[in-house]
């Protein structure tokens, strides 16, 4: 485990993993997990091995207030987020163009980061991702109004509720989201934050991949994505829904390898527990 | 700490099974849970309620007690979400002993 301190008083939670032995580096990739309830284990226990084994050198970090990395009260906007990567890049000395690979809020840091830095993008994968514009803001107000609702403010009622109808592993994992939405300014922040205009988001010409679970609301801005960017491709894993990294991440990961290696065939094939 | 399950046949799980034990001990007395008892059949989701980015941290531990030996990531990363939900102790140090083993004879 490494924490790198990042200045002002931040320290991000960072795991960092490459092939074995010998074998050369042939790309860095940056993965950012999602938002409350998510941290870099969505990653280290599914998609990393495989990457690290093909040759990427995988950074993968804990987002502010999550996971095992420092939690200001305040500062949680997008643009604070991208902040923190550039700053957690920096560190690094990772400075050539980088894969970014973002899922569900994490897709829409690395999409920013890479609006904000065309030529330090080599490729984004946006997993039930997508860009921040105004109806993301708008859509996300209305999902952490709902959390700091129903968790900051009836928490026991909520989480009973949890427990007996999805699974007391949920309801430990939405007690870890209430105590952060409560600590900080995240819920207020999020929404708060400034947007792209199309002008920016259509500004990020590498190659973009959009992974949706076909039973997601998300799948349905898959055309909207291919017909902004330059040079988008959208994949729908049918029969998943926003969970779609950690339930098929075999699948998901392939797709996300073929793109990093530069293959325009049939995704890679990954030993994934889905892919058996 | 107890031994508890009637799979333990060789020293080599013992030892195994106490080095976990150790490890999960240090990440439980980070939540001041400092008797709790660790067995085969001990469940890491359910009995210990350990959330999966402590999982990562002990990885970390494990690489430091074995090395490239032993590789709990990709361990976990073969198998399906309710599995890993599941997962218990004895699960993971029959796997060290067994990637030990191969270690060895490799």
């Amino acid at each position: 485990m490494a924490i790198v301190d990042i200045g002002a008083g931040l320290r991000l939670h960072t795991q960092r993993i490459g092939p074995r032995g010998d074998r050369p580096v042939t790309a860095t990739a940056v993965l950012v997990h999602g938002l409350l309830t998510d941290s870099l284990a969505s990653y280290y226990f599914t998609v990393a091995p495989a990457f690290a084994a093909s040759g990427i050198d995988v950074v993968m970090y804990d987002l502010r207030g999550h996971g095992r990395s420092t939690r200001p009260a305040t500062g949680y906007t997008l643009d604070d987020n991208i902040d923190d990567l550039e700053a957690l890049l920096d560190r690094l000395e990772v400075t050539g163009p980088v894969h970014l690979v973002g899922n569900s809020y994490g897709g829409t840091v690395a999409f920013g980061y890479a609006a904000r830095h065309p030529e330090r993008a080599a490729s984004v994968s946006l997993i039930e991702s997508e860009p921040a514009t105004a109806a993301w803001a708008g859509k996300l107000d209305g999902i952490l109004g709902r959390v700091m609702h129903e968790l900051a403010h009836n928490e026991a009622d909520a989480i009973a509720w949890i427990t007996a109808n999805r699974s007391q592993n949920t309801a430990r994992l939405a007690k870890g989201a209430a105590r952060l939405a409560r600590e900080t300014t995240l819920a207020q922040d999020i929404p708060a934050s400034r947007v792209l205009t199309e002008e920016e988001i259509s500004s990020v010409r590498c190659p973009v991949l959009g992974l949706y679970g076909g039973d997601s609301d998300l799948a349905e801005h898959a055309p909207w994505l291919e017909a902004v960017l330059p040079d988008c491709r959208t994949v729908v894993v049918p029969g998943h829904e926003h969970s779609v990294l950690v339930e098929a991440s075999g699948t998901v990961g392939g797709h996300i390898l073929s793109l990093i290696h530069g293959a325009t065939a049939a995704p890679v094939a990954l030993a994934g527990a889905d892919a058996r | 700490m107890s031994l508890n399950g009637q799979r333990i046949g060789t020293v080599d799980e013992e030892a195994v099974l106490a080095d976990i034990a150790g490890m999960l001990a240090t990440l439980l007395d980070e939540y001041g849970l400092d008797d709790v008892e660790i067995g085969m059949d001990t469940t890491f989701n359910r009995d210990l309620e350990l959330e999966s980015i402590d999982l990562v941290t002990l990885a970390g531990l494990l690489e430091e007690k074995y090395g490239n030996r032993v590789n709990f990531a990709e361990f976990l990363a073969g198998m399906e979400f309710d599995e890993i939900i599941e997962l218990t102790v004895g699960r993971l140090v029959e796997h060290v002993v067994a990637s030990l083993k191969a270690a060895e004879a490799g």
